[in-house]
């Protein structure tokens, strides 16, 4: 069994356009470099695809989520009203599916919303509390960041210094990145 | 970074860039705030603690304190709460139905607009608990298992539809708002000179660093929260006209009502983000923001809802009179010819009549105009409400029920004072929580913005040109 590694080791490219850092990231990849991540102050459209990140599994969270509310809340309304205690209220019946469809629907969005993200902050490991590990203050005001690994490219590590320059980078540096 | 139409105006003008964008919208929260500021503070402090001593009144003397009489025993409270829930439905209306149909413009207007949705919210469940007249009691409506005897809660009433529409409506808003603000609450921590603000920000920020894979799943819920939300918004206001519609009242008894207090509330909602944002956007100088352009799309849907809400009374008398039951088209006549006609009347001219001036593209991106229209709208749905509910109550079945309802000075003290409640927290929202949303809008800016400071990179352009070709959107 191999020794889990502790840190990684970075080269950064920092940029002040998100048409560069696309571009960029597009060519990085193509020339066999391993991204890390990169780093913008907002989403930057088509990125994600270029960086090969597969389509969250977010939507089928939500979807399950939708689900066990809409099954609780089934549930329980047809326990409380027909099985355990049955209510006689203008004679109207104590089974009637319609008048369930406002509550079940409301309690599958309920789940659906608090479920999902939930899942949305385990999977980032986001929680209140946390210390960011940010890359450059900036990177959340007007910077874009790309973080190559150096260890899992498969490239000329060399000419990556150059490479991030000529798509524009205006600075680039190293980082250990604690894991 | 989108591919930008040449036909279409810009939705932020001014060339902002994306440090423009930042520092703009965080000078409320690093600077002390400004004299507007603390007058408008104060005002709703004040008018805040009116609310509490009429609130406080009301819990201690009893529903006595008001006017309510064995005929009208829903009057200003139900319709307060109905006005502030439908005041409520623009927040979520804007940032949700406006996602789903890609509709940009809505990005600087919907972190107020949200903001605005929670805190209505919380005034219309302020009513909900006080009009019990005993609020200590107010989990009864929740189906708990309880001391009673094995007595549940009836799941056939709307009233019991209610309790859940607005509790989820509320936790989901609130939801909705926080992931929307986490990338900015991100951008005020990292800026953040004060240890204060360090922390606090810090802390509610989750430890976000802006990697694409987060953002990844963050476009995702986000698309999924807008999908659920935008249902949820027209079912609340749908169930909330059930507690009506499905009552035997005539004048509440009717089919057309959720589609009529659904477009009712999206009119209203919009009225007070005009109201907020018309002042906003001169206080806090946010005119390259939300620029007339926005001005002009909310008196838009201002119009267009306002002229299907007078469609729908419309339709009600038409339905009233085509019915043929007596008591049905006497509620109607009553309304608009019996002793409440003014509220009627105001309800016509503000609703109907007013928005008509919105044809004009003139009347449609004037301030002042947009200002004087968003306060009628407000005045106009609030006596949509008082007119459905007390005037199909007050001249019940049996004449010698009837009886006329007048508001005591306690009821009106506490509707104003919720006006203080809204204000009080939306003046500590702009305070300290970023206005609008910042990412979103760094994402419509033009990236050749950047360019003109960067001419040296000179073939970024035709990159930028291609991706937007490839990836616009």
């Amino acid at each position: 069994m191999a020794t889990k590694e502790t840190s990684k080791q970075l080269i950064l490219g920092v940029y002040d356009n998100p048409d560069k850092v696309y571009s960029t990231t597009k060519k990085l990849i193509k020339g066999g470099y391993k991204i890390e991540d990169v780093y913008s102050p907002f989403a930057i459209h088509g990125l994600d695809r270029v960086m090969g990140i597969k389509r969250s599994r977010l939507s089928i969270a939500a979807f399950l989520f939708a689900m066990t509310g809409l099954s609780l809340a089934v549930t329980f309304q047809v326990y409380v009203s027909y099985i355990d205690w049955q209510m006689n209220i203008g004679g109207k019946p104590s089974l009637h599916i319609p008048t369930y469809i406002p509550i079940t629907f409301e309690l599958s969005i309920l789940f659906t919303a608090f479920g999902m993200v939930t899942c949305f902050f385990i999977v980032n490991k986001l929680f209140w509390g946390k210390n960011a590990d940010i890359m450059d203050p900036r990177v959340t005001d007007d910077l874009f960041i790309i973080a190559v690994d150096v260890k899992a490219s498969k490239a000329d590590m060399g000419a990556l210094n150059q490479k991030l320059i000529d798509g524009g980078a205006i600075e680039v540096r190293e980082r250990i990145k604690e894991l | 970074m989108s591919y930008e139409s040449p036909i279409r105006d810009q939705l932020v003008t001014g060339g902002k860039t994306y440090s423009d964008v930042t520092r703009d919208i965080t000078r409320p929260l690093e600077n002390s705030p400004s004299k507007g500021w603390w007058i408008g503070f104060s005002l709703s402090t004040v008018t805040l603690a009116l609310w509490i001593g009429a609130t406080t009144y009301t819990v201690l003397v009893g529903l006595g304190a008001w006017g309510l009489n064995k005929t009208v025993g829903w009057a200003f409270d139900i319709t307060n709460f109905v006005f502030w829930v439908g005041i409520g439905h623009a927040g979520t209306l804007i940032s949700a139905v406006l996602l789903l149909f890609r509709q940009k413009w809505r990005m600087s207007i919907n972190r107020s607009a949200e903001a605005m949705t929670i805190f209505a919210v919380i005034c219309a469940a302020s009513f909900i608990l006080s009009h019990m007249g005993r609020p200590w009691v107010a989990y009864w409506p929740i189906p708990l298992p309880n001391a009673f005897g094995t007595l549940w809660v009836n799941f056939n009433s709307p009233l019991v539809w209610d309790v859940f529409a607005i509790s989820t409506y509320f936790s989901v808003s609130l939801v909705f708002w926080y992931v929307g603000l986490i990338p900015d609450i991100a951008t005020v921590r990292d800026r953040a000179t004060t240890k204060a603000r360090k922390f606090w920000y810090g802390f509610f920020a989750m430890g976000w660093t802006g990697s694409t894979r987060t953002w990844h799943r963050y476009e995702v819920i986000s698309l999924i929260l807008a999908g659920i939300s935008t249902p949820l918004v027209l079912s609340v206001h749908s169930i909330v006209s059930m507690d009506f519609a499905t009552s035997l009242v005539p004048g509440w008894h009717t089919t057309i009502f959720p589609p009529y207090f659904v477009a009712g509330a999206i009119f209203s909602g919009f009225g007070m983000v005009l109201t907020l944002l018309v002042i906003a956007r001169e206080v806090m100088n946010y005119k390259d923001y939300i620029t007339e352009a926005h001005l002009d799309a909310m008196a838009k849907v201002v119009m267009v809802t306002g002229t299907m809400v007078g469609m729908a009374y419309i339709t009600e008398f038409f339905v009233a009179a085509y019915s043929g039951v007596e008591y049905e088209q006497y509620a109607f006549l009553n309304r608009a010819f019996g002793p409440y006609w003014w509220a009627y009347w105001t309800m016509m001219s503000c609703n109907l009549i007013a928005p008509q001036v919105f044809w004009s593209s003139k009347a449609r991106t004037n301030p002042t105009v947009l200002f004087i229209m968003s306060i009628i709208v407000n005045i106009g749905m609030w006596f949509e409400r008082f007119v459905i509910i007390v005037t199909s109550l007050h001249r019940d079945f049996i004449p010698a029920n009837w009886a006329m309802y007048t508001p005591t000075i306690t009821e009106v003290t506490i509707l104003i004072g919720s006006f203080g409640l809204f204000f009080f927290l939306f003046f500590l929202f702009i305070k300290f929580l970023p206005s609008i949303n910042m990412a979103e809008v760094k994402s419509i800016i033009p990236t050749h913005a950047h360019e003109d400071e960067h001419q040296h990179h000179g073939h970024s352009h035709e990159l930028a040109t291609e991706k937007g070709v490839l990836h616009g959107n």
